[in-house]
């Protein structure tokens, strides 16, 4: 079986570099049987690699410590699901999978692409098999997953118990195929720039894709925020580590890419901004994986941290060099027609967007690099942690969401002030009477009183858009309220779906607002029976509890949960002892109400004493993170699925010039 | 993300919590020592005493951070200082943004100045009073079925 693994990967090579070849080779003469045999070596490619994730996860399960990756990354006591899960847990699995899940997106392509954007076809091919066989090379020169140990181990060391968290299980595939997603509409932008047919339709063509991308791009960040909330225990959910930024960048960049489409499908402008976002968005999917892998900024999440980041920078900046060499050659041909009837309008406010969305990108990407820039420059190291991201990204963030209640429905090309005050006044009004609400009720912090009022501001308008929508279907067909709203949606899912991926970011603005600023965090050391009180709970420690298994040991504080003097609940925040490899961690207890969290960790305690320290928090609105989260997916499934055959035509107006039939 | 915390701590009185949240934990955890929240850990629980020491001695907060960074070296900060080459980390992204914001302007500017003005008619003048109603209701509906 290891033989058929490392064969495997061989032949994904071969076939990865005959593939490019060919593919070059039919771009070149434009014969078909060349683009047929290119795309079969990628379904081939996609095979082989299928091949050696299967032998590497068979490996994992049925515990074959010959193999050093096995032995290094699961243990015979590992849970099955994590044993499944610890083929993305080290360096050499998760670079397999990476490529399982480009090289399984590039046959999605290609299938997709049988009778479509045939002369775009081999140039995809070239650019998805090049990135392709760059993680191929890797597997097979650098960091083969199926090397073996000169003397097989009799047990393994474990996965990372950091990783042993449902959490893990998905926070890792779903950044993965954000990332790894990113790669279809870059690859398409990629061959309409070599073959110079520069319309809109690989814009068209990649919607879909650029949308599943982002999709799980955000699901990724909001499961790594999760993880880091319910196994790191400190109380928050994101510390702006080097790579939880590395995971944001691409979603930022992507965020606006997604949006400055539209402009130039309605209107055939920005057609050289699209290109940019798209090669940035990509190349920081690559920087991400570098700056995860490099170790030249120090994280908690570098579980594969290892000597490849040079080949990553190298890969990164020939990627860039190829895609704006080629940009650069191309401009003459990208010139767009841009015109604007009038600066307040919504074409005027989407380019704003796109400004804050990469400058708060640009200033992710400055933090994240400044110590490095530091250490260059001045020789000195320094850290740029929490306090400088939250104090530059506040004020941007605030923008953008201003911008989020305004983009979506002011007026296309002009904007009249009739529009303006129809559509504007009640929002407006929603605003400021949230925020004076927030001032009688108490509420001191001005971040805070402009959050609220911009979320309510934003939420005023997404409402009155349906609003309007169902009246005016009311009025037209005489449906019922449901009734009327749903065929609202479903008549125009790319609009209303928008606005419910709106309303989750909204929510999660909700709860950044509300952990950020009125989070209380308690810490007491408590003999058994003793209580304390934080944000209306009376907490009381009943003493530690021990539990024994192969696996684990555990060490729990009972803590009875009180409100009003009635029992609401029992809560054991713990302490687990890994046996394999031998490492305590902190699982933390919580209690999710609509409102907050009560959230418990077991800081320190004595075992002969029996007193324990405990770290109480009440995270405020946390919940909306992941109702956001919900709600963002919902939406995206509403923009996302297919539609029947007449919806697209009856909601797409085609701009300018542009040929229509790659719609996907 | 956004975080807004770090903006409303006073900076008059220095605060236990802003203090720890200021200086990095150095065990490895990449967290501030307000976060650190390893058992017996060996850089957050001697700092934290470190800090209520000098909170004791009644030092005000530049005073006791100047103490960390010329003890353990500045990259015990958990930001930038304002001073020198670090205070290109703070303004470098909103000058990033300013210029962008300028440039964007001057681009939309140029953009609508080129884009023609409708020639005005004289059949526009002479169109009667509910044609101007008709056009309000028709960018209306215009405006509820755009996509």
């Amino acid at each position: 079986m290891i033989e058929l693994g490392r064969q495997a990967i061989l032949i994904a090579w071969l076939i990865a570099a005959y593939t490019i070849v060919m593919a070059l080779a039919a771009a070149w003469t434009r014969r078909r049987d060349f683009t047929a045999s290119a795309e079969n070596g990628v379904l081939a490619v996609w095979g082989a690699v299928l091949v050696a994730v299967a032998v590497l996860l068979h490996a994992l399960v049925t515990r074959d410590f010959r193999i050093e990756y096995v032995a290094a990354y699961s243990s015979s006591t590992l849970p099955i699901y994590y044993t499944i899960a610890a083929l993305w847990g080290g360096q050499k699995g998760s670079l397999l999978f990476w490529a399982l899940i480009l090289t399984s997106i590039s046959s999605i392509v290609v299938l997709q692409n049988k009778q479509r954007n045939r002369e775009l076809m081999p140039w995809v091919i070239v650019a998805l098999m090049s990135v392709s066989l760059f993680f191929i090379s890797l597997l097979f020169f650098i960091t083969p997953p199926f090397e073996t140990l000169a003397v097989p181990a009799r047990e393994g060391r474990d996965l990372n118990p950091l990783l042993q968290n449902y959490w893990m299980t998905i926070h890792p595939p779903s950044l993965y195929l954000g990332f790894v997603g990113m790669s279809v509409p870059f690859a398409f932008a990629f061959a309409a720039l070599a073959t110079g047919k520069l319309d809109s339709s690989w814009i068209r063509t990649t919607r879909r894709w650029t949308l599943f991308a982002w999709f799980f791009l955000s699901l990724g960040n909001l499961f790594g925020a999760l993880w880091a909330y319910e196994v790191l225990g400190w109380g928050g959910y994101w510390a702006w580590d080097p790579v939880e930024n590395a995971a944001f960048m691409p979603w930022l960049t992507g965020t606006a890419f997604l949006h400055s489409v539209m402009i130039q499908e309605k209107k055939n402008m920005l057609k050289v901004w699209n290109m940019v976002l798209i090669i940035l968005t990509f190349a920081l999917t690559i920087f991400g994986t570098f700056l995860t892998r490099s170790g030249v900024i120090s994280s908690v999440h570098s579980f594969t941290q290892s000597g490849l980041g040079p080949f990553f920078l190298y890969f990164l900046a020939l990627v860039l060099v190829v895609s704006l060499g080629l940009l650069f050659l191309r401009l003459p041909m990208l010139r767009s027609e841009n015109e604007l009837d009038s600066l307040v309008s919504r074409e005027s406010t989407f380019l704003f967007n796109n400004l804050i969305l990469v400058g708060i990108a640009f200033a992710v990407f400055w933090g994240t690099m400044f110590p490095v820039i530091s250490e260059a420059v001045r020789g000195v190291k320094i850290t740029v942690g929490p306090p400088f991201f939250n104090k530059v990204n506040a004020p941007l963030g605030l923008i953008l969401l201003f911008l989020m209640g305004v983009g979506p429905v002011i007026a296309w090309r002009r904007a009249t002030w009739a529009h303006l005050k129809r559509t504007f006044a009640g929002p407006v009004i929603t605003g400021l009477v949230a925020g004076a609400l927030c001032f009688i009720g108490g509420i001191r912090n001005y971040w805070a009183i402009v959050s609220f009022s911009l979320i309510f501001f934003v939420l005023a308008t997404i409402f009155a858009e349906f609003y309007r929508g169902v009246r005016a279907r009311q009025a037209m067909v005489g449906d019922s309220v449901f009734r009327a709203l749903s065929q609202l949606i479903a008549k125009n899912r790319r609009r209303y779906g928008g606005y419910i991926i709106h309303v989750g970011i909204v929510m999660i603005f909700v709860a950044i607002t509300g952990t950020s600023i009125f989070r209380i965090e308690k810490q007491v050391t408590l003999n058994q029976g003793e209580s304390f009180e934080i944000g209306g709970y009376e907490l009381r420690y009943n003493g530690l509890e021990e539990r024994d298994t192969l696996h684990i040991a555990y060490l729990m504080a009972n803590m009875s949960v009180f409100v009003d003097g009635r029992q609401v609940d029992t809560l054991r925040p713990e302490k687990r002892f890994y046996k394999k490899p031998e490492q305590p961690t902190t699982e933390v207890a919580i209690r999710s109400t609509l409102g907050s969290d009560l959230y418990l960790v077991l800081g320190s305690y004595d075992a002969e004493t029996r007193m324990a320290t405990i770290l109480a928090y009440l995270n405020p609105l946390i919940g909306f993170l992941y109702w956001g989260g919900i709600t963002l997916a919902l939406g995206t499934f509403v923009v996302i699925l297919p539609t029947a055959a007449t919806a697209p035509a009856a909601s797409y107006v085609p701009a300018r010039g542009d040929a229509t039939e790659t719609r996907s | 993300m956004f975080g807004l915390a770090a903006n409303h701590l006073a900076a008059a009185e220095p605060s236990f919590q802003d203090l720890e949240e200021s200086l990095t934990c150095q065990c490895g955890c990449g967290l501030t020592v307000h976060s650190c929240n390893h058992l017996q850990c060996p850089s957050a629980i001697p700092l934290r005493q470190e800090i209520r020491e000098h909170i004791a001695l009644g030092e005000g907060k530049d005073t006791i951070l100047a103490h960390f960074a010329g003890k353990y070296g500045e990259k015990i900060l958990s930001a930038p200082t304002m001073t020198g080459f670090n205070v290109t980390a703070w303004v470098t992204p909103f000058i990033v943004v300013g210029i962008g914001a300028i440039f964007v302007s001057l681009t939309l500017l140029r953009w609508r100045r080129r884009t023609p003005e409708p020639i005005a008619t004289p059949a526009d003048a002479a169109k009667p009073a509910v044609n101007a109603e008709l056009e309000r209701k028709l960018e209306r509906e215009l405006d509820d079925l755009d996509i």
